[in-house]
């Protein structure tokens, strides 16, 4: 190989390793999978295990909420997905749910997940034609998690325990 | 020095220098890039490596090389500088006083160092020193003292510690294994700036007979 191939080489390897460790810094992923997720979705190559979601949506309808996203971050390993991080923040809100209070920790959780989802979804916009589901869109489940974290004088009003979950 | 030691061996090294000195390995896993101190005193690196010799900026940048081999020569410097940037932030520690007093101790070393003028082996083995040092310290030392550890004594001792310096000395101890890549990443970034195209330094004996005349006896 000739000087100048050797050079060329060299110069598209430090510009593409640069470029990971810039994408790596920016990203923060906290697993190879993340990584390697990561990576295969800027070729567009990544794809969800459709078995594990389907399964994560089975456990969902069943109000089996942890068994649910299980199977969500098993079809999703890398986080890259904004339709299942979307069941994953509805889950969140489903199990956190009550009629007395809500859970205050499982909606700063739905809250993470809604806000991955709005990141990962082209232009910000999500909306999943899911007839089970009483909040279609990514803004309704935002605004409901952080509805339900915000104490206001409508959480004593007794008629509350009359509303229903979505 | 061959060309691919030049445009892929040592930017690729100091780019995995770069990327391995910022993985802190806790409870959750975080790159940390340089902060702009460090970069600065990284620059200052840079300049004690050149004036020493050890980097010859004339082998890889001049006006007579080739566009592409400039380019190389600049990625080369570029990464040089970025590796040197994250190897001083590694061994600085994360907080407190330790911290300020390691980064004004490096600062002062680097300034001492830029002025006392070394050649090359000497700025390697000065490098190996003050690094290997300032690993002992951070790595073994503050992260020995800090560790939680089960015995009432060290308990004790360690609140005792913490109270009498406000909380000042003891750090955040990360997994052990940030112990081992620090000390790779440290190696590593020695063995790039061995592998720096270099100035021989002309020993005495080089020196022609008519030039050593004038020199004062040694």
């Amino acid at each position: 190989m000739d000087d100048t191939a050797t050079r060329a080489i060299g110069l598209g390897v430090v510009v593409a390793y640069a470029a990971l460790i810039g994408w790596l810094y920016a990203r923060q992923p906290q697993t190879l999978a993340q990584v390697t997720g990561g990576l295969s979705a800027i070729a567009g190559a990544y794809t969800v295990d459709e078995q594990a979601f389907s399964d994560g949506l089975r456990f969902f309808r069943n109000d089996q909420f942890v068994e649910a996203r299980l199977s969500l971050a098993r079809a999703d390993p890398a986080v890259r997905d904004a339709r299942t991080q979307f069941y994953i923040a509805y889950s969140y809100y489903r199990q956190g749910w009550g009629r007395m209070y809500h859970d205050d920790r499982l909606y700063a959780e739905g809250l993470a997940a809604i806000d991955r989802a709005i990141a990962l979804a082209p232009g910000g916009r999500l909306v999943v034609n899911d007839p089970g589901l009483g909040m279609q869109s990514a803004e309704e489940v935002k605004a409901e998690l952080e509805a339900g974290r915000r104490l206001e004088a409508s959480d004593f009003n007794p008629m509350r325990v009359f509303t229903s979950r979505k | 020095m061959t060309v691919a030691r030049e445009a892929i061996v040592l930017p690729s090294l100091f780019l995995t220098v770069l990327l391995l000195g910022g993985l802190r390995i806790a409870d959750t896993t975080m790159l940390v890039p340089p902060s702009p101190y460090v970069l600065l005193i990284g620059v200052l690196l840079v300049r004690v490596v050149v004036r020493s010799g050890a980097l010859a900026p004339g082998q890889v940048l001049a006006a007579a090389r080739p566009t592409l081999a400039n380019l190389n020569g600049a990625a080369l410097i570029a990464t040089l500088w970025l590796g040197g940037a994250q190897t001083l932030a590694l061994l600085i520690p994360e907080s407190g006083v330790p911290r300020l007093v390691f980064s004004v101790f490096f600062l002062v070393l680097l300034l001492s160092t830029a002025a006392a003028s070394p050649d090359r082996e000497r700025l390697v083995r000065s490098l190996a020193v003050t690094f290997g040092a300032a690993y002992v310290l951070k790595f073994v030392v503050l992260h020995g003292l800090s560790a939680p550890d089960a015995s009432a004594f060290k308990r004790v001792l360690l609140e005792l510690v913490d109270a009498a310096t406000a909380g000042a000395l003891i750090q955040d101890v990360p997994h052990p294994i940030t112990a081992y890549i620090a000390l790779l990443t440290v190696a590593l970034y020695l063995v790039g700036v061995f592998l720096l195209p270099h100035h021989e330094r002309r020993s005495r004996e080089a020196l022609p007979e008519t030039f050593l005349r004038t020199l004062p006896p040694a």
